[in-house]
């Protein structure tokens, strides 16, 4: 018994081990630090809840990015969910081309970021881009500045991440809906259900599991966002799309206040596992495991 | 079962020979009598002087040995404090500005250079136009300065030409220089010309200003004084004189290409483009000349940023280290990097010949450079400060806000007050 205990053990070790070394004890350290100040030159200093007083009273920058990052997160999150279900039964249909339409969708997942950033940047180009040469042919004199109006950067960002997106958690829910026993459809229309009440009483709650992982991918991902910010707009104009993240990097790596962000940091942290709490308190009640 | 414990004990013995192989002599330093001075620096490899004045100084010190650590040049600044962070030894530090430096200092990354300034009887502050009394904090001088950079206005001698309209001078104010861009100004959709370009930066406008030391970014009570350079670049943008900042962002274009391809007539940049253009431009004649202020300042001051380079603080041969930068950023290391037009923090009359003489090796170059290069007083762009990356953050901020018009210029400025003087009570 020992010995099989042993050699389990042995097979897990390197991967506790990486673990351990680089994500557990940095976590540990950086919950030391938010109760201290440090620049990374001179001598660690400990001042207990200094950073949260100054987080919670005094830096407005906090507050704009906290705002930030709900905004993004409470846009981004329920549009992705529904538009890739929405893909995800449209793409469950026996229709000609079905195979090419579900690589197109899933494409803009594989692509890199950084190349999906950038051309849709160039699409949305408040003087040059094709989209308001569209809008303008289409008779609207002064369409949406887009990435350079702190208006719509947040949405033209939104944009980005849902497109980006939804045809990953498409095709989680593709394989979702193919577990749905088609019997259950075929009583639902033999009783004179409609699409929308086949949809409804038959499709939604027989993907409750599914729905309840991807809702808890999307907000998790939502609220660490920060490469997309970071090379689309900087955060700007002003601060409109300065999330939670991007904060935390600046205050770490610009301002070198280390203690400062690792506080922000933790309350990052506590924010998204507080949310996850209560989609695991909420998944009980709202799953159905057939 | 023993063949599976001997692979074992034999991959084990393998893992640790090869760690313990990891782990050298680290006394090497004495290499039958040679000093190795470790110097940071960016960009080592695709720059040819640098190369060129590394060896000429090893050449006058055989005993000194340069051992150059390099970094790219994007995440310098974050990977050297990072380095100092853990102690290393770095004998050289090279910086990429003031802000940079006042960061090292904060941390106690770089040591003062006062003691060695006095005791280095060839070292004349005086060389340096000012500068080295600029690159101090707590009245301690931190950096000397390697390459220094002045804003000018650099314009397209063709496209005036052309347009018969007489070239840009030096003293002019913002109505001039906006009702000039605007008659350089000309054709429609890609053909477009643009009488000016202003590049994304907040200190392409704040400059302006900075020079005739009407603002300076540590006294909010200058910084109404911006109020009218604002109106009057976004006057230009309104009446299509230069290119949207908005467009500009979201396309990333770079403020080279767009003079390199005279799709501007005129742009205000610092004097580092000179060399850009040495290399790159060979099918129009370009000129320079001062940049416009609302003082009535003619080229008299000049502004720009400042490459410091200092002594690290946990350096093992500083003695060594100043022997090394007195070199460089004295005047046999200004006159390697004056011959590719970049300017060197020191200044000297062979140095202003060698600018003069540009033009006899590229053609395109103008005459008489030396003209807004031997100047009286030299404005650090940004000043020496613990808090000036954040100050600059904002203004950066700030700066989108008022040229994205997401918010007036009275209203921008305000904000700007605001923030930094908050920050600066913090």
């Amino acid at each position: 018994m020992k010995k099989k205990n042993l050699v389990a053990y042995s097979f897990i070790l390197p991967n506790l081990l990486g673990f351990f070394v680089f994500t557990f004890i940095p976590i540990i350290f950086s919950l030391l630090l938010s109760f201290c100040e440090w620049d990374s030159g001179n001598p660690i200093k400990f001042v207990g809840l200094d950073n949260f007083v100054t987080m919670f009273t005094k830096d407005k920058s906090f507050w704009i990015s906290l705002k930030n990052t709900l905004y993004y997160t409470v846009v981004t999150v329920p549009v992705t969910l529904v538009l890739s279900l929405f893909l995800a039964i449209l793409m469950n249909k026996p229709i000609k081309g079905r195979n090419f339409f579900r690589s197109v969708l899933f494409f803009p997942y594989v692509a890199s970021l950084v190349a999906v950033a950038v051309v849709w940047m160039a699409l949305f180009n408040p003087d040059r881009g094709p989209i308001n040469g569209i809008l303008m042919a289409l008779g609207v004199n002064n369409p949406p500045r887009w990435a350079a109006s702190t208006t719509w950067a947040m949405p033209t960002i939104i944009g980005l991440t849902v497109w980006k997106g939804m045809g990953y958690y498409m095709i989680v829910y593709l394989a979702a809906l193919q577990g749905v026993p088609k019997e259950l459809y075929e009583a639902a229309a033999l009783d004179g259900a409609s699409g929308w009440q086949q949809f409804r009483n038959v499709t939604w709650p027989n993907v409750t599991p599914t729905t309840f992982f991807i809702l808890m991918m999307l907000l998790v991902s939502a609220f660490k966002s920060y490469d997309t910010m970071y090379i689309t707009t900087q955060g700007g104009p002003g601060e409109a799309t300065k999330v939670l993240a991007y904060h935390i990097y600046n205050s770490a790596f610009v301002s070198s206040k280390f203690g400062y962000a690792s506080a922000l940091s933790m309350v990052l942290f506590v924010i998204v596992m507080v949310v996850t709490l209560i989609q695991f308190k909420g998944e009980k009640r709202f799953t159905n495991y057939l | 079962m023993n063949k599976k414990r001997v692979g074992i004990a034999l991959f084990a013995g393998v893992l640790s020979i090869g760690m313990l192989s990891g782990c050298g002599d680290e006394k090497k330093d004495a290499k039958g009598g040679k000093t190795d001075l470790k110097v940071a620096i960016w960009d080592y490899s695709t720059t040819e002087y640098y190369k060129t004045m590394f060896d000429a100084f090893t050449k006058k010190n055989p005993d000194i040995n340069i051992e150059v650590v390099e970094f790219s040049a994007d995440e310098y600044d974050n990977t050297v404090t990072t380095q100092l962070g853990g102690k290393q030894d770095f004998d050289v530090v090279f910086t990429k500005g003031t802000p940079a430096l006042s960061g090292l200092i904060a941390q106690g990354h770089v040591i003062s250079l006062d003691d060695y300034i006095k005791n280095d009887s060839d070292f004349n502050k005086d060389n340096y136009l000012g500068l080295i009394d600029q690159l101090t904090m707590d009245d301690k001088v931190y950096g000397v300065p390697f390459r220094k950079d002045n804003n000018l206005l650099f314009y397209n001698k063709d496209l005036f030409d052309k347009a018969d309209v007489p070239y840009p001078e030096d003293g002019m104010n913002m109505k001039e220089y906006h009702e000039l861009a605007e008659k350089m100004t000309s054709g429609t959709g890609n053909d477009k010309v643009y009488g000016a370009h202003f590049h994304t930066w907040a200190s392409n406008v704040y400059d302006l200003a900075r020079r005739p030391e009407a603002f300076d970014q540590l006294d909010t009570d200058t910084y109404d004084n911006l109020k009218p350079y604002y109106d009057e670049v976004l006057a230009m943008q309104d009446e299509g004189a230069i290119q949207d900042y908005g467009a500009l962002k979201s396309s990333n274009i770079h403020y080279s290409g767009v003079f390199y391809n005279q799709q501007t007539s005129m742009i205000t940049i610092g004097t580092w483009f000179i060399n850009n253009l040495l290399e790159n431009v060979t099918d129009f004649n370009w000129g320079v000349c001062s940049t416009p202020n609302n003082e009535g300042m003619g080229k008299d001051n000049a502004v720009g940023g400042v490459t410091p380079v200092s002594i690290g603080a946990y350096a093992k041969h500083p003695d060594e280290a100043w022997k090394f930068i007195s070199y460089i950023c004295g005047e046999e290391g200004a006159e390697v990097i004056a011959k590719t037009g970049i300017l060197p923090g020191y200044n000297s009359d062979k140095i202003n010949q060698i600018f003069d003489d540009l033009p006899k090796t590229y053609e395109n170059a103008p005459e008489n450079l030396s003209n807004y290069i031997d100047v009286d007083k030299y404005v650090i762009e940004q000043r020496m400060d613990p808090k000036i990356k954040d100050i600059e953050n904002i203004l950066t901020e700030e700066h989108s806000e008022i040229m994205t018009k997401s918010i007036s210029v009275d209203e921008g400025v305000k904000k700007m007050k605001e923030r930094v003087s908050e920050l600066q009570q913090n």
